[in-house]
């Protein structure tokens, strides 16, 4: 099995055509993707504000981290993201509107990264 | 309806402690015998709802009834307070995956107190058993149940771990799950709701040395709400007990009651509040 003509490679040929020859050259090299998910709370709107609740999706498989939070991969959302964690959700603001009432758990935040079968 | 009345053990500061944190845990105070017979009962009826427990006579003075946890009951719920007509057990066959976070159903989010939710262990129940992981505060968080399911590990969250015997008390708002177990063996649960009958009145414990105008209400841990709602949320929940809930008023900006290193009492204290 041949890569992708250097074209596609460099993305001269795009859209749904180009993801689809890069998937099918990953499939049959192997090495399938699959979405992992992070979901990290924190304290504010702030990716450099404290992470106070997590759980992650990995290879399939749901985890809610360390027992110990100082033992957490990432104390902030922006720790996350210089791990190559991308932000597809952020704090729905929408709840934060009524001032007299908090709605669920601080700020949520939902990153995504691929992850390799 | 079965009332049970006694004297209530609670003073002001922990009745206020638990308008903050949601919930109460009395460490072992069930005997070993009561700890074996309810064992045994919950062996020989190993259903989820084991109500008929209720109409056993050691029981009802050995667990329901107990001296330490009534008072405490009493000073929450007030006089003639109604006993459990519902039991049910969470019995695990230990290890097991951790179960989602929740509030049970029914709940209406708010600064009363009308009912009180009762968790009782009558075995020992170490980290490694699953013990209920409750987060504290959450009593004051509202949130479609069927919102907080994705949750995982929560920074403050409390693992009820304790000896046999132990009892807590809990707001029924609180969020709380079974924590995962890594251990083997059984662990019961047994689960019933204590009611409030009577109007709310601050007829508990009286500390002649407890001043609302100057107690903390400030939540010690992460509250998951806007600075000094914490304070805000206990010192209504604590009038609403008071009965004046009428007179709960808040101005904003430094005033009461949130801290402050002061030299006179906070302004925006309610009028015709007693010691």
């Amino acid at each position: 099995m041949r890569p992708p003509k250097p074209e596609v490679m460099r993305g001269i040929i795009g859209g749904a055509d180009f993801r689809c020859k890069i998937r099918n050259w990953e499939m049959n090299m192997g090495s399938k993707t699959i979405q992992d998910i992070l979901y990290l709370q924190a304290t504010t709107t702030s990716p450099t504000s404290e992470v106070v609740g997590m759980r992650i999706i990995e290879n399939g498989e749901i985890s809610d981290g360390p027992h110990d939070p100082d033992d957490w991969p990432y104390q902030t959302v922006l720790e996350a993201v210089r791990d190559g964690w991308r932000i597809i959700k952020f704090p729905e603001l929408a709840l934060m509107l009524d001032d007299s009432r908090t709605y669920g758990l601080g700020f949520e935040f939902i990153l995504e990264r691929e992850g390799r079968l | 309806m079965r009332q049970y009345d006694c004297e209530p053990t609670l003073n002001d500061t922990e009745v206020l402690e638990f308008c903050k944190n949601g919930f109460m845990m009395f460490e072992g105070v069930v005997s070993e015998e009561i700890n074996r017979r309810t064992n045994e009962y919950l062996d020989e009826h190993d259903g989820m709802e084991p109500t008929d427990i209720l109409d056993e006579d050691w029981f009802m003075d050995g667990v329901i009834k107990h001296p330490a946890v009534a008072g405490a009951l009493r000073s929450l719920l007030g006089k003639d307070f109604g006993l459990p007509n519902l039991v049910s057990n969470h019995r695990i066959q230990c290890p097991q995956p951790a179960q989602e976070w929740h509030y049970d159903g029914g709940d209406i989010f708010g600064p009363q107190l009308n009912y009180i939710q009762v968790f009782y262990y009558p075995q020992d129940c170490p980290r490694e058993l699953g013990p209920t992981e409750l987060l504290p505060g959450s009593h004051f968080l509202y949130a479609q149940r069927d919102m907080t399911k994705h949750l995982g590990r929560i920074r403050g969250s409390y693992h009820a771990v304790s000896p046999a015997g132990s009892i807590f008390l809990t707001d029924y708002s609180i969020w709380h799950r079974r924590s995962e177990s890594w251990g083997s063996g059984l662990r019961n649960n047994v689960k019933y709701n204590y009611w409030r009958t009577s109007p709310p009145t601050r007829d508990w414990v009286i500390d002649p040395g407890f001043d609302p105008a100057t107690a903390d209400y400030t939540f010690h841990g992460p509250t998951f709400r806007k600075q000094f709602q914490d304070c805000y949320d206990a010192a209504e929940m604590y009038f609403w007990l008071r009965g004046e809930h009428d007179k709960f008023e808040l101005i904003g900006g430094q005033g009461w009651p949130i801290p402050g290193n002061r030299n006179d009492v906070p302004y925006g204290v309610p009028e015709g509040i007693g010691g």
